[in-house]
């Protein structure tokens, strides 16, 4: 096909319709993309809506009328469940795990990358052969473990096991490979040490990778649901994806259960808002899934 | 350092530099990754492999059972039915997602209008949580009081109570989790289809091909190694398929919508069977690295 077809470039032969035609064949593409667009957004439409409509019991469409929008749902969810706590337990959980893969990543990264050491390509190849096992293949003897350590129900048990994470040292040996070797080699000769060499050269120069990275790491733990719920047993140590799980197995009315969506949602919201270049570009780049 | 004169990916490979005298301080960086390798990544690993061997219960007290769980799971009915959903699930879902991703970057590619803001849009959903996909769904399909069912009832339609049908229930969770993770592969599909030569479909178009036969015979294949690249992960993604099921119908009705992982989920932690559940892992393991290793062939005999 491709040989046939590598012909080089000429001016395309272009038909002429008529112009009702060509209005209409440039009307269908747009008009179809924006009603996707329209059925991709009702379900987010939908929660805010009733989150906020008034929790009279009443349904779909009557009580969706904007005039009599409410935050009492908001309040009662807040108070009669421990959304508070979740909320502050999604916040460790994410924020100490993007703290610690950026960095024992990028340490590693930076090896992997620039050093010489016994064992590095074996020990690279191994890091990259668990991307094929599941999590969930390894789910139980994972728990056993946790369990051994006396880490059950707890930040330790939650977070230290989800740091190994392979394509996060795949993604940075990447890029570091990229940054030329002098660098590190005149910094070398002035005298610097190699943790100084790491700190001040290596880490302003990854900046972009760090923070592509992070976010996906937020993601992947602010959504995670699987570990926290295996891990988090008491309701005190439940997140919010597995707390929002739990409330909707329970009587909650749907209103309360839909502003307790909307409150989980938010931070994505915001990374995606502030980031969302950072986001799609790197996946159309890497193909980093989260 | 002296001799090493060009910077780049291979480099690495070749360098002579100072640091091959001290093979410590590279080991040192890797340390903290290479620990929580060891300990939670191929401890468990290995774990699961003997695991899978014992009757290991919940005081920690094991016999060496050898193929005893592989052989139980063999004649284990709820095995059976667990595997068929899955695959059945599988088959609905990965058409499901790709045609979505495709037909989404395909029309991004094609209309360049406001192309950032909609592609942000498709992208929304995939920032979220399953779970939280989950949860609005379970409402959307509600036969008293969701939104499908009221826009259905304006055209006198239902009420279908689609999570309590063993015939509706796994193309509903599907439905779910392609909204939910669709704009993943159609980024990937959209790098793709930018990155196709435009002198090819200029040729094309000068041979006469219409639109569709430009998109069937220049574009798609063209898009093959990135569609495998979607296909394989979409595939295994569905085959791990548990929170949507946990949360929207745990597992039911009538286990019509329960996973192999489920199954891994309750023998574990409602039976603490916890040899068995890892048997059930390993089977999952080798479904995913079959899937790989398929994908792999197809692709390699026609690069």
């Amino acid at each position: 096909m491709a040989q046939v077809l590598d012909r080089p470039p000429v001016r395309p032969v272009v038909e002429t319709p008529t112009a009702g035609r060509r209005t209409a064949a440039r009307l269908t593409l747009p008009t179809l993309l924006t009603l996707t667009a329209i059925v991709t957004i009702v379900p987010f439409a939908a929660m805010v809506l009733v989150a906020f409509a008034p929790p009279s019991g009443q349904t779909f469409p009557g009580a969706l009328n904007p005039a009599n929008f409410t935050l009492e749902n908001f309040r009662t969810v807040l108070s009669s469940s421990d959304i508070p706590r979740w909320t502050v337990n999604s916040l460790i959980y994410s924020l100490v795990s993007v703290a610690c893969v950026l960095l024992f990543a990028s340490m590693a990264g930076y090896a992997f990358a620039k050093k010489k050491f016994p064992g590095r390509d074996l020990m690279f190849w191994a890091f990259l052969a668990t991307l094929m096992v599941p999590f969930q293949a390894t789910l139980i003897p994972s728990y056993i473990l946790v369990a051994r350590l006396d880490w059950v129900d707890s930040f330790w048990g939650l977070i230290v096991p989800t740091l190994a994470n392979s394509q996060a040292v795949f993604l940075m040996r990447q890029f570091i490979l990229q940054l030329p070797d002098e660098l590190f080699e005149a910094a070398e000769i002035d005298g610097a040490g190699e943790w100084r060499i790491f700190t001040t050269i290596v880490l302003p120069l990854i900046r972009p990778v760090l923070a592509t990275l992070g976010i996906f790491v937020f993601l992947w733990h602010w959504n995670d649901f699987l570990w926290p719920l295996v891990i988090g047993q008491s309701g005190k140590m439940q997140t919010l994806t597995v707390g929002l799980a739990t409330l909707q197995t329970q009587a909650v009315p749907i209103n309360q259960i839909m502003a307790g969506a909307t409150i989980t949602v938010v931070p994505s919201l915001l990374v995606f808002g502030l980031l969302q270049r950072y986001l799609t570009d790197s996946i159309a780049m890497s193909g980093l899934k989260a | 350092m002296p001799g090493t004169g060009r910077a780049g990916p291979v480099s690495g490979q070749f360098r002579r530099r100072g640091t091959l005298r001290r093979p410590w301080i590279g080991l040192l960086f890797v340390a903290p990754m290479l620990v929580l390798f060891l300990v939670f990544r191929f401890l468990p690993a290995i774990g699961a492999l003997l695991l899978s061997l014992t009757d290991y219960r919940l005081s920690g007290k094991w016999d060496f059972i050898a193929l005893d769980n592989y052989t139980r799971l063999l004649s284990d009915s709820v095995f059976h039915e667990a595997l068929l959903v899955t695959v059945t699930y599988t088959v609905i879902f990965v058409p499901l997602t790709v045609l979505l991703s495709l037909g989404t970057a395909v029309l991004l590619h094609q209309v360049v209008w406001n192309r950032g803001f909609f592609r942000g849009i498709f992208f929304l959903p995939y920032v979220t949580s399953i779970v939280l996909a989950a949860v609005i769904w379970k409402w959307i399909y509600d036969a008293q009081d969701g939104l499908l069912n009221a826009v259905l009832g304006l055209v006198n339609i239902g009420p279908i109570d689609f999570l309590s049908q063993s015939s509706t229930v796994l193309p509903s969770i599907a439905v779910t989790s392609a909204w939910k993770g669709f704009g993943y592969s159609m980024l990937i599909l959209l790098a793709g289809l930018q990155a196709v030569p435009k002198s090819y479909l200029e040729a094309a178009m000068i041979d006469g091909a219409g639109t569709w036969q430009r998109f069937r015979y220049v574009t798609l294949p063209q898009l093959r190694p990135v569609l495998f690249f979607v296909l394989v992960i979409e595939t295994i993604g569905a085959f791990q398929v548990f929170d949507a099921m946990y949360v929207m119908t745990g597992g039911g009705p009538v286990r019509s919508s329960y996973s192999l992982v489920y199954f891994l989920y309750d023998s574990g932690f409602k039976y603490f069977d916890f040899g068995y559940a890892s048997a059930i892992g390993l089977v999952l393991f080798l479904i995913v690295l079959i899937v790989s290793l398929v994908q792999r062939r197809l692709v390699g005999r026609d690069d």
